[in-house]
């Protein structure tokens, strides 16, 4: 014989239910039931009268299960269950009857309304029978950040999370900080110096005692959830000792000298060499494949060279372990240059140059110290910029990436800047100049003499070398002859991105960039909980952008991670009973969290309960039963069902 | 001999699905009384098994009604659905059980219209059906 111990709490609603739902007849079949002990109803149950009613009611009758008829448990189902809480009832026990979206609103017939007011409560009651008590749960977290990536973006991120007063480990990949941003000269659309904006922030950064910045350094491994990774790096040995300063007396004397990446392969570096003057670290670092000491130790010149006493041959790689709450990706994205823009002469024909290594030529600290130049030392009189090259097309970028046509304007700004009777040529199809900065910026570059040549058959362009010159040739286009093509090309995920996402269990979009948790609403979650994802990893955009989304990643992070506040859990999570579970592991490939694991020792898989979001999507596929979704139990299914067909 | 008046059981997301019947409600759009609702979490957590007990308790229909694909609260909840349900729908004529009696559909929080014309379709189908009768296992039973 089922206890009579539920206290029913029935909501007018105003006129709402009031009017539709005969609550007498309600009231007079609820105290006819073996379960219900007493009926009480409010006309506003959700006002501050009402709230006050209901704990009184609570408090007064201290029964074990408290349904409320009322609206949707979308609208007050938190409401109730607080003020239940408050007063000392489980959060299982205070429950919901949806009788005014589901009866009230929807049924013309007010007997009919009645009846399948009645039955709703009917279904709720039947599975209070089978209720097990819910724990409001919550977790001592970590606070620390580490953010991967050491561009514009991730610098950003660091620097707000230590100003938030955590300790932060910067893993950069590169002998320094910097990312892409240090490759331009000047930032579009005002054309905004941008060293002048990097290196400030660069030396706060050495400055900061929180920020720890471990450069040519991976992340190799990250285990861990929300609230308490950790993370570990592989750091490459440098050689160099850190107490060089950068003064750059060793490269000097070293003797090798090869292609430089910063530059883009355009220019060339010693094999001791920094990333650029003034980086963070300053130190140089040592090229172990091209370094003569480590090729036959035929060669010492730095170690005499230094003043500092620097160089050491013997530092050996390091593996490094952080511990931190969350992980902020920043590793940027990837000029993509596909083979298919050889028809456009790129890797073919001297002076043919996409935007990026154009930012080089342009760039005081680039090659030719910011001179633009032609291979042969002359500076070009006519340049051809071609938008769209490798975008928009299914062997390419099958997408625009929204940034090359502002890069491709702001070219003719560097080139008249310098050479000002120089003819500057956009040939394009498409232009994308979204908003009134970057439309001013286009109409100004036109009005400085950018001609725009437009045709509808880009794919159709080639370039030749033509009499000492380039010569561009295609459908709907006059041919034109210049010194200098460059190629607006668009942005592709960072050759990494894959590995890491891989290593951290996040996903990627179909474009292969780092996928946000919600388009809208997290933009800068990935999909795992907290892991965070900001600047270019998540799609092509401008560094005001990455700024921006630097500062959502790191903002999220430390505001949900805060030193001395616990991280609240979910309550209604999924339980494996090792009892009953076979260890056939669907419900690990089917968990969208990565919250259940296989326990080899013992054969059985389990829930880590500071991970699961209570999708119950485990329980559905489990064969033995074994899995269980709190709240939302087969016992309890099945009871609502028989309450809810009992009319 | 009264009126036969279908039974039908919708299991529906907390956050889409039940979302759109509150919809339904919000405006006011009515739909058969019959239809009743069990909410879940997430589509995912429905089985088929619930589906089946549905039928046995009485219910003439059945729909599960999630979030459209993308939407899911849990990523991808209801595409596990999905890959369940149609794999279940087509086993329904061994139970002895029309096709028509089961739906598997999207509906958005925003949805109220949709959610009205799926219930109200399902309760038209049955109608048509009749009451279901189920006389036992893998039979031949309701023409497909």
């Amino acid at each position: 014989m089922a206890k009579k111990d539920t206290l029913l709490v029935l909501c007018e609603c105003g006129n709402n239910i009031r009017d539709k739902i005969d609550l007498e007849a309600v009231r007079a079949w609820a105290l006819g039931d073996s379960r219900i002990s007493q009926v009480v109803s409010h006309e506003l149950l959700c006002s501050s009268a009402g709230k006050v009613f209901f704990t009184a009611a609570l408090k007064k009758f201290k029964l074990r299960h408290i349904i409320i008829a009322a609206c949707s448990p979308r609208a007050h189902e938190n409401t109730f269950r607080s003020l239940g809480v408050k007063a000392g009832v489980n959060l299982a026990d205070v429950n919901l009857a949806n009788i005014r979206e589901q009866a009230a609103w929807v049924t013309a017939n007010k007997e009919i309304a009645t009846q399948k007011a009645i039955t709703l409560i009917k279904a709720a009651l039947a599975r209070t029978e089978y209720h097990e008590k819910l724990e409001l749960r919550s977790m001592e977290c970590l606070t620390d950040v580490v953010v991967i990536g050491g561009g514009i973006a991730g610098m950003e991120a660091a620097l707000l999370s230590s100003q938030a007063g955590r300790k932060v480990t910067i893993i950069e990949k590169n002998i320094a900080l910097g990312g892409r941003v240090i490759h331009s000269e000047e930032l579009a659309p005002n054309m905004e110096c941008a060293p002048c904006l990097l290196s400030p922030r660069l030396f706060k950064i050495k400055d900061d005692p929180n920020i720890r910045v471990v450069s040519f350094a991976e992340a190799v491994e990250v285990v861990g959830f929300f609230g308490n990774y950790q993370v570990t790096a592989q750091k490459k040995a440098r050689y160099v000792k850190e107490s060089c300063i950068g003064c750059e007396a060793c490269f000097e004397v070293c003797p090798v000298s090869v292609k430089s990446d910063f530059h883009l392969g355009l220019g060339s570096r010693k094999a001791i060499y920094t990333l650029f003057p003034g980086s963070i670290p300053a130190g140089a670092v040592i090229d172990r494949e091209n370094c003569l000491h480590f090729k036959d130790g035929s060669c010492a010149a730095c170690v005499s060279a230094c003043p500092f006493a620097a160089i050491d041959f013997s530092e050996q790689d390091e593996t490094l372990s952080f511990s931190a709450g969350a992980v902020i990706l920043a590793i940027g994205s990837e000029t993509h240059a596909p083979i298919q823009n050889r028809r456009l002469g790129l890797g073919l024909l001297d002076n043919v140059y996409t935007l990026a290594e154009f930012e080089r030529l342009a760039n005081s600290n680039g090659p030719t110290q910011g001179r633009i130049l032609l291979k042969n030392g002359s500076p070009p009189s006519a340049v051809a910029v071609i938008h769209c090259a490798g975008s928009l097309s299914a062997e390419g970028l099958p997408f625009c990436s929204g940034t090359c046509c502002v890069m491709a304007l702001k070219a003719g700004e560097f080139i008249r800047k310098q050479i000002p009777a120089a003819a500057v040529y956009n040939i394009h199809d498409r232009l994308v100049f979204p908003g009134p900065e970057m439309q001013s910026f286009f109409d100004k570059q036109v009005a400085h003499g950018t001609r725009l040549l437009k045709t509808p058959d880009l794919p159709s362009l080639t370039v030749a070398a033509d009499q000492g010159q380039l010569l561009v040739t295609g459908k709907n286009l006059q041919p034109l002859r210049v010194d200098m093509v460059l190629l607006a090309t668009g942005q592709q995920p960072a050759a990494d991105s894959g590995k890491l996402a891989d290593l951290l269990g996040i996903e990627r979009s179909d474009s292969g960039f780092f996928k946000s948790d919600h388009y809208f609403l997290r933009t800068t979650g990935s999909t795992l909980d907290g892991i965070y994802a900001a600047g270019s990893c998540l799609g092509p955009v401008f560094a005001d952008q990455a700024v921006l989304q630097a500062q959502s990643a790191a903002g999220e992070a430390v505001s949900r991670l805060v030193p001395g506040r616990q991280i609240e859990l979910e309550s209604m999570t999924t339980e494996i009973d090792p009892e009953l579970c076979g260890g056939c592991k669907l419900c690990v490939s089917v968990c969208p969290y990565k919250a259940v694991s296989f326990l080899a020792d013992q054969g059985v898989c389990a829930v880590n309960e500071a991970i699961c979001r209570g999708c119950g999507t485990c329980a559905a596929n489990c064969p033995s039963g074994a899995a269980q979704a709190k709240h939302f139990t087969r016992e309890q299914i099945d009871a609502e069902l028989e309450g809810i067909l009992d009319d | 001999m009264t009126e036969f008046t279908p039974k039908i059981v919708a299991f529906v997301c907390n956050w889409c699905a039940y979302g759109g019947a509150d919809n339904a409600g919000s405006q006011k759009l009515e739909y058969p009384a019959a239809v009743k609702l069990i909410r879940v979490m997430c589509s995912g957590r429905v089985e088929p098994e619930m589906v089946m007990q549905a039928f046995r308790q009485g219910a003439d229909g059945v729909m599960v009604l999630g979030c459209h694909p993308g939407d899911c609260h849990y990523r991808n909840g209801n595409m596990k659905a999905l890959r369940r349900f149609r794999l279940f729908s087509r086993l329904l004529a061994q139970f002895g059980i029309h096709q028509d009696r089961f739906v598997f559909d999207w509906v958005a929080a925003s949805e109220g219209k949709k959610f009205q014309t799926v219930a109200t379709r399902l309760a038209a189908a049955v109608q048509k059906l009749g009451p279901l009768s189920l006389t036992g296992y893998v039979r031949q039973g309701e023409p497909s």
